[in-house]
């Protein structure tokens, strides 16, 4: 018998699936959760120490397919973040993984999205895209590009919301647009976010096999893989990975620091691509917009920005852990307020 | 300066501490400061006495009035007339002289240049907006005021000492402020001795001072008594008028619960919405904090999905709503109980939440922090629920009590050896058959679940099983109805004679006393019975059974909490009580609603 195969916590990978999905076969959205699963595991991240987070919609219910050791939190349509922050405040320690879809934060939540980049709440904001609402058998959400079409019903004609440039000009540190299908790339880009801190937003393209995955919807497999154009090859580098493990690549290539000491290794394509620049980032996305493509890679990161549990000036302890005499002031100080008040 | 007094005024003894004033300004031209220098200096001096703002929706500019009302008997309503009327602003003068009854004084600023043809008061006018220049040209418009202090404290006899304790407390001290100030309160009040040759119909009279006496808003007691409670994380949105809840515990968070290194033990987040302040609240308190998030009805409306998942997922988190008037965004300056039954029910389907109601500042105090105890004592969430007249208007307290109970945290299992000491233990299971289960916090590693607003068996696994469903429903029935003796009781008042009961709740407590006295006049005993819960605590039924006739007294038009006792109450009952609800946006005045309640008792009028 094969010995089973166990991280760098000790533990196996069977820690971190969870129950089984209840999605349409060959859901994007599945591959995803496959891919949390790889990346938490490789990562060695303790699941006890993650926190599943959620809205409503076929992506909001994944949380329950993967990390089953690890406490969750399916909450309401679009309010994934507001929820994340205030857990966040009362325990920074833990490692918030919040997972929606295009309908949950560009549409009706699109202001917590925007807010909770806006705080850089500590958090990992993955983007299941598809660009229909599955769950209520197939409307059109707000990121599908125009001219995409579903199986049934007529041409989207309205311009899209794209979340990764909306992120980027909330001056999100960290950006990133996958496809569920490339399982190197997104799975990198997945140990980055879980590496970085502060807000990191993946952006993944996720096909709807139900409802879009005809060829003239551009977020089909077929279309995503004709129309895919990667900024740069990807590898993640672990900081406990000794360095004797690590494959040079051939051609250019640049590293990008994390903040737990891991590397993403960007390998150099076709030309240089400045991802601390965001203007270039934004100009990538817009040319791939006019020609109707979608680019995929690490498009920014910047951790210059202190995060939202570290704006508040926090004790160490986490606050749900405060033992009640750090919550309640003692009755020598009260005395001293009400003298005050009597004064 | 002009004075008139030829005018027959009916005779009157002068009254002694028994006196609305009231003055009429617009917001913006600092009048608060003036109004809240008389009112110190009243209450320096002993004297019972309350001061209500109504102040309009606005930074700058439209009509505010300032109630001040001195009482023996300590009534605290504004009260049914004015006796001492101050004319500031042109803009409502000429309705303000209109509504002025026979014999008030009337004490006018010139400078306004408006007409005061009223030969049935004592009227006294001062250019005081002119005088103020001469003191300082630039702070004109507010000094302006200080000349009405001058003119007041000669004619009802404020003393010196009070009314400089007064003024030092408004200023915090600062001399330049204090002395210029002082400067045009004295020139009034010379003047006004000089030019008034008539004899005021009212004064005070100091009286011993409770040296434990203080005045605060409600809204700042809550904030103090959340900071007791052990708040970690306040999520706020600002809205009139709940946001001073806020600015309050933002204010005291520092001295009070930072560490000695200055580390915060709190988080403040001003959300985006009502909606996300919520949403944090929530997250607090599935991660095992104390969340709590200040609104008002406007915000409990936009909040209420949350509020339904915070019932159905068993989240705990607390909520304060400060009542305005609805509906919509209705008069957002004026105060109402109008949001009760938003708050029993607030979401879809069947739901019910904890309301505690403060009467007091102590109570709005006390259950700052005891609705956190409540809070993860039953997993939900728990509503604190203030009006604008308590929460912002100053009231006179004397004690603070310190937190009677240790803070506790409720079911929740922190170790392995406590999970196995359950027999099958799962998040929704009610273990000890009282509806509350035990939970486990994320990032203990403990029996972790996927917390959710969908249909879920005692596990937390999702479930559309009928039987499931039902059960857990039941449960949750079980549970809050479980809380009701737990809850405060009613304060009960009661009368040998047992004619009529009043059940109320609120800040209606500031006027009961007098509405009883009104109808005791017109020959009848009244009992009392201030509600202070959600769901209705068993006492109140007691209190029903022993009267014949009961009223169900209110601030609003639809008689909400009569409608909740009509719900809860069993049937036999419910043929008992009456309801009485008036609401006009201003704080209660006893004679309007002691008129109503003898009509509908069937009683004629006195």
């Amino acid at each position: 018998m094969r010995p089973v195969k166990l991280n760098v916590i000790d533990l196996p990978k069977t820690d971190y699936t969870g129950g089984p999905s209840s999605l349409c076969p060959g859901c994007g959205h599945d591959q995803i959760s496959g891919v949390i699963i790889q990346a938490c595991w490789e990562n060695g991240i303790d699941p006890s120490r993650i926190a599943k987070m959620s809205g409503i919609g076929c992506s909001s219910k994944t949380p329950a397919y993967f990390l089953g050791k690890s406490h969750g939190f399916n909450t309401v349509h679009g309010r994934m973040p507001s929820v994340t922050t205030g857990a966040n405040m009362v325990n920074k320690d833990l490692v918030y993984l919040g997972v929606s879809g295009d309908g949950d934060s560009a549409s009706i939540g699109i202001g917590q999205f925007i807010h909770a980049i806006r705080r850089n709440v500590n958090m990992v904001y993955i983007i299941e895209n598809n660009g229909v609402y599955g769950l209520t058998k197939g409307q059109y959400s707000a990121t599908v590009q125009k001219g995409s079409k579903k199986r049934k019903g007529a041409p989207n004609e309205q311009p899209p919301i794209d979340m990764c440039k909306l992120a980027i000009n909330l001056g999100c540190g960290f950006v990133a647009r996958s496809f569920s299908g490339a399982k190197k790339q997104l799975t990198a880009l997945m140990k980055a976010a879980l590496s970085h801190r502060g807000m990191a937003v993946i952006d993944v393209i996720s096909p709807c096999v139900t409802f879009a995955n005809n060829d003239e919807s551009y977020s089909s497999y077929g279309y995503v893989k004709d129309h895919g154009e990667e900024l740069h090859g990807i590898d993640y580098i672990h900081h406990f990975q000794p360095l004797n493990e690590v494959d040079i690549p051939e051609g250019g290539y640049e590293d990008v620091q994390l903040f737990d000491g891991s590397v993403l290794r960007l390998e150099t394509l076709s030309s240089e691509y400045d991802h601390t620049n965001p203007t270039a980032a934004i100009a990538a996305l817009h040319n791939a917009e006019i020609d109707k493509k979608h680019v995929t890679g690490l498009l920014h990161h910047n951790t210059e920005m202190p995060t939202a549990d570290e704006d508040q000036g926090l004790v160490d302890i986490p606050l749900c852990d405060l033992p009640p005499d750090m919550l309640r002031p003692d009755r020598e100080t009260h005395r001293k307020i009400m003298t005050r008040f009597r004064a | 300066m002009r004075t008139i007094a030829k005018v027959c005024i009916p005779d009157m003894d002068a009254t002694v501490n028994d006196f609305v004033i009231n003055v009429a300004t617009a917001n913006g031209t600092g009048s608060q400061s003036s109004n809240l220098i008389l009112l110190n200096s009243l209450f320096e001096m002993g004297v019972p006495v309350s001061g209500k703002n109504l102040f309009p929706s606005n930074i700058s500019g439209l009509p505010t009035w300032f109630i001040i009302r001195a009482s023996d008997k300590g009534y605290q309503a504004p009260g049914d007339r004015t006796n001492i009327q101050i004319l500031m602003n042109p803009d409502t003068w000429l309705k303000d002289i209109e509504k002025i009854e026979s014999g008030t004084v009337i004490i006018y600023n010139e400078n306004v240049k408006m007409p005061v043809e009223r030969e049935d008061c004592l009227v006294f006018g001062l250019p005081m907006t002119k005088l103020a220049r001469g003191i300082n040209p630039k702070m004109a418009k507010m000094i302006a005021n200080m000349y009405y202090v001058g003119v007041i404290q000669h004619l009802i006899g404020i003393e010196q000492s009070a009314l400089e304790r007064a003024v030092n407390r408004q200023f915090k001290g600062k001399s330049s402020a204090v002395e210029v100030n002082l400067r045009a309160i004295e020139e009034g009040r010379a003047m006004a001795a000089e030019g008034i040759d008539w004899e005021s119909p009212h004064v005070v009279e100091a009286r011993e001072k409770d040296e434990n006496a203080f005045l605060v808003d409600g809204n700042e007691a809550v904030a103090l008594g959340s900071i007791y409670g052990g708040i970690n994380m306040l999520s706020w949105y600002p809205i009139t008028p709940s946001s001073s809840v806020a600015e309050g515990i933002i204010q005291w968070l520092p001295e009070l619960r930072d560490t000695s290194d200055g580390e915060a033990t709190c988080a403040v987040v001003q959300a985006e919405d009502e909606l996300a302040a919520a949403g944090m609240v929530l997250g607090a308190g599935w991660a095992g904090g104390r969340g709590m998030t200040c609104t008002s009805g406007p915000g409990i409306s936009l909040m209420s999905e949350f509020i339904g998942l915070a019932y159905f997922a068993e989240v705990p988190g607390v909520i304060w709503d400060v009542n305005r008037v609805g509906p919509s965004t209705g008069l957002p300056t004026r105060t109402q109980q109008g949001d009760l039954n938003l708050l029993r029910e607030a979401s879809h389907g069947d739901t019910e939440h904890i309301v505690l109601i403060p009467g007091t500042v102590e109570e709005c105090f006390e259950y700052g922090w005891r609705a956190f105890e409540y809070a993860e004592r039953y997993q939900t969430l728990v509503f604190g629920f203030s009006d604008l007249d308590l929460g912002m208007n100053n009231w006179v307290c004397t004690d603070f009590e310190y937190p009677s109970e240790e803070i506790n945290r409720g079911k929740v299992l922190r170790t392995a050896e406590q999970i196995s000491a359950i027999e099958n233990y799962g998040r929704y299971r009610d273990v000890d058959g009282d509806g509350v289960p035990y939970r486990t916090l994320p990032g203990s590693g403990l029996d972790p679940i996927l917390y959710r607003g969908t249909g879920h068996d005692e596990d937390g696994i999702y479930s559309e099983e009928p039987e499931v469903y039902r059960k857990l429903m039941m449960r949750l029935k079980r549970k809050i109805d479980n809380s009701r003796a737990d809850l405060p009781a009613p304060v009960m008042r009661e009368e040998k004679e047992q004619d009529v009961g009043i059940i109320y709740m609120g800040s209606m407590e500031n006027t009961i006393q007098e509405i009883d006295d009104m109808i005791e006049q017109a020959g009848l005993k009244v009992s009392q019975c201030r509600i202070r819960a959600m769901p209705i605590h068993p006492d109140v039924e007691g209190f029903i059974e022993r009267h014949e006739r009961v009223i169900v007294l209110e601030i609003n038009r639809d008689g909400q909490l009569y409608g909740v006792l009509r719900k809860e109450l069993p049937n036999n009952l419910v043929s008992r009580i009456s309801s009485v609800a008036y609401s006009d946006g201003m704080p209660p005045r006893a004679r309007i609603y002691a008129d109503i309640i003898l009509e509908t008792l069937g009683e004629v009028k006195p």
